[in-house]
Formats: C-alpha cells, sequence, structure tokens
C-alpha cells in the first residue's frame, strides 16, 4: 500500500515563517481598514450544504467543489466561495437587521482546480458585502474600499470598472436564443474578436451585432466613454454610461497618484451574477485579478429575501505571492531575551519571563541543561539578550 | 524604455510563420532565426522578447502573465482551454480537426457504443458530447490512424491537413470537427496594464495580415 504521510494534497502547501508574516500582515491590514469604514466581520461554516451553491444566480460547476455527505446522508461541499454564505444568513437571521449592512469576511475557500497547473485549491479571501443600498454613494463608498485596499500594498496596481447594463441592453435586443446569447458573452469575456465577428454575421448586419462586435474593444480610459456613446445610441445605455463616467471620475479622483484606473465594457463575466458595476483590481506582476467584485442586486433574492448589495473580495493568496516576487518579505522578529533557569530555579525564571512580556518583549524560556549551550541558541537565533536566573543575575 | 513585452510563440512552422510576419511588419529577427539554443530571444526594436515553447506551455505561460502574449494553434487551444484573449486569427496554420474511419464504414450506423482514438480527448469528447454520443474514448500519443487499422478503435479525431495520410493508410474524413489557425492569445491583466503597446502591436499586425 502506498502512504501519502509525508505530503501534502495537490492545491495545497503549508506555510512557514515569512510566509506566514506575509499572509498574515495582508489579512490584518485588510480587516482592519474593513473594520475603520464600519464593517462587521463574520464567520461562516468551511462546510455548508451543497443547495446553497446550487442557485441559478450563480452557477458553480460540481466538478470544482469538493464534496462530501453528512451524517444523514446529505450532500455537502466545502466552502467555495463566500458570498453566497453570507447571502444565506442575511437572507435568514439578519432579515431584521438595520439596513444597510456591512459584513466583512477573510477566509479560506476550496475550489478543486485542474491538477499540475500551479492553482491553489484553497484560497484565502478578504472582502466586504454591502447589503441593503442601491445608492450610488453604496457603489462608490465599496470602490474606494477597494482602492485604498489597493493602495496598502504599496504595489504598482490598476482598478477596472464595468457595468454588465451595456451588454444586457445590446443583447436583449438581438433576436437570439439563451444558448446564443451565452456564447456571445463568451467570446466578449474571452476578447475573441475572430469567433464574434464571424458568429455575429449570422445575424445580420445591424447596430446591435455591430456594438457587441466592438464592445470587447472597448476598454481603456475616459475616451471609451465617447467610443461607446457614439457606437451605441440608447437611451437605456446611456444614461448607465453617464452613470459609469460620474463614477469613473470619482474613483480616478479618490486613486491619485497611486493607481491606475481603467473602464472595461467588455467585462461580461458571470453575468447571472451581476447587475451593474464590476469592480476589478490588478497588481503589476500578477497574471490574474487580485479583487473582483460588483453589485448583485438578485443574488440574495434567490434565499427569499430581496435586497440590493455590491461587495468585492481580495485573493490574499495571490497578494502574497507578487509581494513575496518582489522580495518585500518581512522577516520573523528574532525573540529578544531567552531567560536560563539554574537547577531549582525554574519558577523564578517563568515568571521572570513573564515579568519581561509584561514590558512588551519576546521571551522564550531555555531549553537546555547548561549556559553554554543557550549562549550558542542564542547566538544561532539572533537572540540579544540570555538572562540566567538563580544564584546570580545575567547580563 | 519600458520592460519589452514576451510573447510565447509555438516551436516549429508556428514560430517560423510569426517570425515571417514580425519581419514583414519591418522587425529585425536576426537574433530569433540565429538562436542556436537560445530559447529567449530579444526583438530589439519591436521591444520584444520571444520566448520558444511548445504548444500547450504557450498557453501555460500567457495564463499566468509571465509571457504576455502567445501564438499558439486553435487546436491546442480548443484542448488545453484556459483563461486568456484570443485576439486575433493569424490566417496562418490553417488545417482542421475531423473525425476520419476506414473507407467505406458506416460510422454512425448500429446501436454499439462507438471507440475513439485522438490525441485530443477533450476536443473528441465535447465533439460527440454536443451529439448526445456516448463515445469511449482512447488516448494515443502518435499516429493516431494506426488505432483504426489495428482495430483498436470505430475512428479517430484528428488534425487533417490535405488528408494525404489518411488516404494513404485507407481513412477518410467522415466528419470536419472544426477549422484550425494560429491565433494570438494574450494575458488578462497584460492587456490591461500595456495596453497601449500591446493595442499598437496588434493593429500593426492586423494591417499586414
Amino acid at each position: 500500500m502506498k502512504n501519502y504521510d509525508l505530503i501534502t494534497p495537490e492545491g495545497t502547501k503549508d506555510l512557514l515563517f515569512g510566509e506566514c508574516v506575509v499572509r498574515r500582515n495582508i489579512e490584518n491590514t485588510l480587516l482592519k481598514l474593513f473594520k475603520s469604514r464600519g464593517y462587521s466581520e463574520m464567520i461562516t461554516p468551511g462546510l455548508e450544504f451543497f443547495d446553497v451553491f446550487n442557485m441559478k444566480s450563480r452557477y458553480f460547476p460540481q466538478e470544482t467543489l469538493y464534496k462530501m455527505t453528512d451524517s444523514k446522508g446529505r450532500l455537502l461541499v466545502m466552502r467555495p466561495d463566500s458570498t453566497m454564505p453570507i447571502a444565506r444568513v442575511v437572507a435568514t437571521r439578519l432579515k431584521d437587521a438595520e439596513l444597510p449592512l456591512k459584513l466583512c469576511y477573510n477566509q479560506t475557500v476550496y475550489r478543486n482546480e485542474s491538477a499540475l497547473k500551479g492553482r491553489s485549491d484553497e484560497t484565502v479571501q478578504a472582502g466586504i458585502e454591502l447589503i441593503g443600498s442601491e445608492m450610488k454613494m453604496a457603489d462608490l463608498e465599496v470602490i474606494s474600499a477597494a482602492v485604498d485596499s489597493l493602495n496598502a500594498f504599496g504595489l504598482e496596481y490598476s482598478l477596472e470598472l464595468g457595468h454588465i447594463g451595456v451588454f444586457k441592453a445590446l443583447v436583449d435586443r438581438l433576436e437570439a436564443d439563451d444558448t446564443d446569447k451565452e456564447y456571445i458573452r463568451k467570446l466578449i469575456e474571452n476578447k475573441n474578436f475572430p469567433a464574434l465577428n464571424d458568429f455575429l454575421d449570422t445575424f445580420g448586419n445591424t447596430g446591435v451585432t455591430a456594438a457587441l462586435k466592438k464592445l470587447p474593444a472597448l476598454f481603456g480610459g475616459e475616451e471609451v466613454f465617447e467610443k461607446a456613446e457614439e457606437l451605441i445610441p440608447d437611451e437605456n445605455v446611456k444614461r448607465i454610461l453617464d452613470e459609469l463616467r460620474e463614477i469613473y471620475r470619482d474613483t480616478a479622483e479618490l486613486c491619485g497618484e497611486g493607481g491606475n484606473i481603467t473602464v472595461d465594457l467588455g467585462l461580461v463575466n458571470k453575468t447571472d451574477y451581476y447587475t451593474g458595476l464590476i469592480i476589478k483590481g490588478y497588481l503589476k506582476g500578477h497574471g490574474e485579478e487580485v479583487i473582483s467584485g460588483g453589485r448583485y442586486d438578485k443574488l440574495i433574492s434567490d434565499f427569499g429575501y430581496d435586497i440590493p448589495a455590491v461587495g468585492f473580495a481580495v485573493n490574499v493568496n495571490a497578494v502574497s505571492k507578487v509581494i513575496e516576487r518582489n522580495g518585500i518579505l518581512p522577516a520573523e522578529l528574532p525573540p529578544d531575551v531567552i531567560v536560563f533557569a539554574e537547577d531549582g530555579c525554574e519558577v523564578a525564571a517563568v515568571k521572570q519571563a513573564r515579568e519581561l512580556r509584561e514590558q512588551g518583549l519576546i521571551v522564550e524560556n531555555a531549553l537546555f541543561s547548561d549556559i553554554e549551550s543557550v549562549r550558542e541558541y542564542a547566538k544561532e537565533k539572533k537572540i540579544g539578550r540570555v538572562v540566567v536566573v538563580g544564584c546570580e543575575e545575567g547580563e | 524604455m519600458n520592460k519589452p513585452i514576451r510573447i510565447a510563440l509555438t516551436k516549429g512552422r508556428l514560430e517560423k510563420d510569426t517570425v515571417g510576419l514580425l519581419e514583414k511588419l519591418g522587425f529585425d529577427c536576426t537574433a530569433v532565426r540565429e538562436k542556436g539554443r537560445k530559447l529567449i530571444l530579444p526583438v530589439p526594436d519591436a521591444n520584444l522578447e520571444v520566448v520558444l515553447a511548445k504548444a500547450n506551455d504557450v498557453i501555460t505561460y500567457v495564463e499566468h502573465g509571465v509571457c504576455d502574449m502567445g501564438v499558439v494553434g486553435k487546436d491546442t487551444i480548443m484542448e488545453m482551454k484556459g483563461k486568456f484573449f484570443e485576439m486575433l486569427d493569424l490566417g496562418f496554420g490553417r488545417c482542421k480537426f475531423a473525425l476520419a474511419a476506414k473507407k467505406g464504414y458506416d460510422f454512425y450506423s448500429g446501436y454499439g457504443i462507438k471507440t475513439i482514438a485522438t490525441k485530443y480527448p477533450n476536443v473528441a469528447r465535447s465533439f460527440f458530447e454536443k451529439k448526445g454520443m456516448d463515445t469511449d474514448i482512447i488516448k494515443i500519443e502518435g499516429s493516431v490512424e494506426l488505432a483504426p487499422i489495428l482495430g483498436l478503435a470505430d475512428g479517430i479525431v484528428d488534425i487533417v491537413e490535405t488528408g494525404t495520410t489518411l488516404k494513404e493508410n485507407g481513412l477518410e474524413v467522415i466528419e470536419d470537427v472544426a477549422p484550425i489557425s494560429a491565433r494570438l492569445i494574450v494575458n488578462t491583466v497584460s492587456l490591461k496594464m500595456r495596453q497601449n503597446e500591446i493595442e499598437k502591436l496588434i493593429k500593426l499586425i492586423e494591417e499586414n495580415l
């Protein structure tokens, strides 16, 4: 029989020392930031019923879920996402709570990624959900939290905005069935111009098909809005664009010099989930987004409580990776003091160590029988001070 | 000068065609032509860095963002999938995926489950899934034409260029699965972080196709 007792499963890893420091620094920074804006932390179970994620508004392909059964044979999954569980809580225990609700979280999600692709099955996400407000101010609040999060990492970043409404308004005017619409969405998401052009040609040459063909190219700075307005003469779309442009300008002001702000009207991922604004955040040197979020006004209604919501999540693992790759690895601090107990003075030594800790020092109790070994150990571990407790006081 | 844009090319014919294209755009590709055993080569006047890799690896490198762009066949994209922008059909490397069987064999007849040999199990599976057909798919690493001749499979799903190999081995195309050509793919973050440079290059390529 082959044993796997010395390795961890594919897509998981042990974090040691500096890696832990980086990860906890990011988590603490983000949680502190969220809490300083009035968000309350929530912790949801690592195991949930499969049904929580089997909703029409958000499709989790079953092959990506870690599944098991409970003692009654019911299907459980390891949480693949935090927003759905939070929506569940909001629609049940928080149904009568004062609105808006401001919730934040920092927890691991699990997804069964394909093997040997260098992806992690276990990802820490820290994020916020602002529930119960449709105001533009709510969008701006969430965007500014995203900007502050990106700023906190001290790396070159880019924040991107989109709005699902533009795509929806266009595709609704196309005489196509749902399968075709989904295919068009996929092609726009992948900016697959050749296939998109070919496929849309089969729907004739109309203003709508021309606009859809151009949609994935509508990304960049503020000039995108003018191009879009010219291309899509539609009242609804114009209203959406004006709104987005206003938010874009506000965000640019918030970003200041630190980051780059862009817009992409071809952001059409998870259309069944997002209902308006879409937010993405990128860090230089990482090939995938590190922040993902937006407005999802219909999600909580799947759980029987019809209220709007907007939020985002930071991929903490991705941020750690970028920070580590940039070599800004903070070293784990060595202890300040090591306390050595002479024979028979162990209690006094433990008490002395406790006193030193109360002064805010990091203090180790020495686990050697002779002082020479302690000094050698202290030198090796770069501990500045050795305290000997016994007949004579140490240095 | 900014850090060069890294473009991964599929070694072999697509590499040669792409280098030809870059030269047509007026870039000096001497270093790539005289590459020796080197795998990363500069095209200084285009501020490009060419990375030579196997087709599947082109996708992996672009997906992870260690290469900003890549040139890879649609066949590899269909088999591997992945998250990237597929922005241009470069027009070269044209061929097709096709279902083939022994000459004269009525592939769709009978109730039995068909056995398909292929180097591209995902392409074959999704082709038959769309037809609602259950099939046994066997992965073969090379010369897939052997499988039906030896009696291992009822048919094959493979890349067909001229059809000569099929013909010489007594096989014929039953049905086309999908057309194939070289594609220019771009990492999703690179396109946003280096929009001006990448868009300029794509536009230039598009005008010269």
